[in-house]
């Protein structure tokens, strides 16, 4: 009991160094919104829903009620997921591995070239790192992460040495904190795990390594596998109760003026309302994702949501390919490691 | 270790619980204090004097227009930052009727060319990470009106 209460307290503590930690980072979601928007954003104030313990605390007990229902099915879930794993999991060394790789090649070429700026920046005038907002003209001497982008874009793209590609992700996620600073630590996660998970898939059949094997490459197995991939699942989890904290949580009207903007559907509700169940499903999806509950389903609901929202206000899906690619391997592989790619025999039998 | 508490049954609620019930005693707290997000607007300290901004347009003989910036408190750079400092110090975004024109790093502006009618030309002032600065009053900014005759067009 001693052991289950200090998890209790863990999570609780993790939370408040959240609060502490986070920095006065703008995310590219602010650059949607025209001069009169922001001129009325200025004299908002923070929605009651967002500023009373009185809401905050039964909204928090309705999401632990939800969370604590779709645990107990969790059961149910399992089952249907046995029979559909091994046609699931068997996809991603071939479709997972190339969503994966495509996306996160297109990411790394246009940030190397500017071809996906923030809003107000006119296209291929200011490379960045990774991500519109983190523009290299603002870290001076590091210009050769330009060409390290477009390298990694291209060797990812071809699928060589995609391995070796994967953990120079890694490095280069962990090279951003070291260069913006805390400003990073919106985007270091998500970018770092899908590094990750390259490390463990490798190119898959698709690519220039399955090409001079004649074959595809087996995912890795093993401890070291589970361990890369345990690590990918905490990063994208942690990252998205980040993310909620730092942006809707704790900045609720500038989340409420963007979702008036796309003119977001209302649902019946208000958008106050709106933010907050958006913000309560980010957190307990991203806390279900680090304890490694419930993986497929809750990837799939991140998927959808975020998906939806970038309709919505018309974004380009390769503002996130990073996270497409992650969550929809996760709703392939599930929490473990996809393991080596399953018999024709094993496919049958599902 | 932590795998093992996380496998118990109860284990993930009460972690969820934790997580949230911090979250919901915490958040109201840093509420609070109000405020406009941080990741849009920067507020400078209340012991400093508030910038201020007025501006006035001008005509040049090619038909284009120039915009002088006079501002008290705040001082013009071109250099950008990640994270600014909260100091007046920054740049201004020129707007025309509600649309973004152009970005001012220094007191004197070119809009270049309007066409015939009247223009609502404002100034906004930005820090050095692009944040809007905010007064006590919201926005600090300036605003010109430009009538633009006929004849003398430009465009």
């Amino acid at each position: 009991m001693l052991r289950v209460t200090s998890s209790s307290l863990k999570s609780g503590a993790a939370a408040l160094i959240i609060f502490a930690t986070a920095p006065p980072a703008s995310g590219h979601e602010a650059w949607l919104l025209t001069p009169s928007e922001i001129e009325a954003l200025a004299l908002t104030p923070v929605p009651f829903v967002f500023a009373s313990v009185a809401v905050l605390g039964p909204a928090a007990g309705l999401a632990l009620l939800a969370a604590a229902v779709a645990l107990a099915l969790e059961g149910r879930w399992a089952t249907i997921e046995e029979r559909a794993s091994p046609w699931l999991r068997g996809l991603v060394p071939s479709l997972g591995a190339a969503v994966l790789r495509v996306g996160l090649a297109a990411m790394l070429l246009l940030a190397a070239t500017g071809g996906l700026p923030r809003h107000g920046t006119a296209p291929w005038t200011q490379s960045t790192l990774l991500v519109p907002d983190m523009q290299l003209s603002l870290a001076p001497g590091w210009d050769i992460l330009i060409v390290v982008q477009v390298a990694l874009a291209l060797i990812l793209l071809l699928g060589i040495g995609t391995r070796l590609a994967g953990g120079v992700l890694v490095l280069l996620s962990g090279l951003g904190l070291w260069v913006f600073g805390a400003e990073f630590l919106s985007y270091a996660p998500h970018f770092a795990a899908p590094g990750l998970m390259l490390m463990v898939i490798g190119g898959g059949a698709w690519s220039a390594d399955a090409l001079m094997r004649h074959d595809a490459p087996d995912p890795l197995t093993g401890p070291a596998a589970e361990a890369l991939w345990r690590g990918a699942r905490i990063l994208v989890g942690a990252g998205f109760v980040y993310l909620a904290v730092a942006y809707k949580l704790t900045q609720p009207t500038l989340l409420i003026a963007i979702l008036d903007h796309g003119d977001f559907p209302r649902f019946g509700m208000t958008y106050d309302v709106i933010a907050l169940i958006m913000t309560g499903v980010e957190i307990v999806c991203g806390a279900l994702l680090v304890m490694g509950r419930l993986v497929r389903p809750v990837a799939l609901v991140i998927l959808g949501a975020i998906s939806f929202l970038a309709v919505v206000l018309g974004e380009t899906p390769l503002f996130h390919a990073n996270l497409y690619g992650a969550l929809f391997v996760f709703a392939l592989a599930g929490a473990r490691a996809p393991g080596p790619r399953p018999s024709r025999a094993a496919w049958r039998m599902a | 270790m932590m795998r093992r508490i996380l496998s118990r049954p109860f284990a993930p609620v009460l972690a969820l619980a934790g997580l949230l019930t911090s979250l919901a005693v915490a958040a109201p707290i840093y509420n609070a204090g109000g405020g406009a997000p941080r990741a849009v607007f920067l507020e400078l300290p209340a012991r400093l004097p508030e910038p201020e901004v007025a501006l006035r347009a001008d005509p040049l003989p090619s038909g284009r227009w120039r915009l002088t910036l006079a501002a008290r408190h705040f001082r013009f750079t071109d250099i950008c930052v990640l994270e600014a400092e909260a100091v007046p110090l920054g740049h201004a975004h020129i707007v025309h009727d509600g649309v973004k024109l152009a970005a001012a790093y220094a007191p004197i502006v070119d809009i270049g060319p309007l066409p015939p009618g009247r223009h609502r030309i404002e100034a906004v002032l930005r820090a050095q990470d692009h944040r809007a600065i905010l007064g006590r009053g919201g926005l600090i900014k300036g605003a010109v009106v430009i009538e633009v005759p006929e004849r003398a067009g430009g465009v």
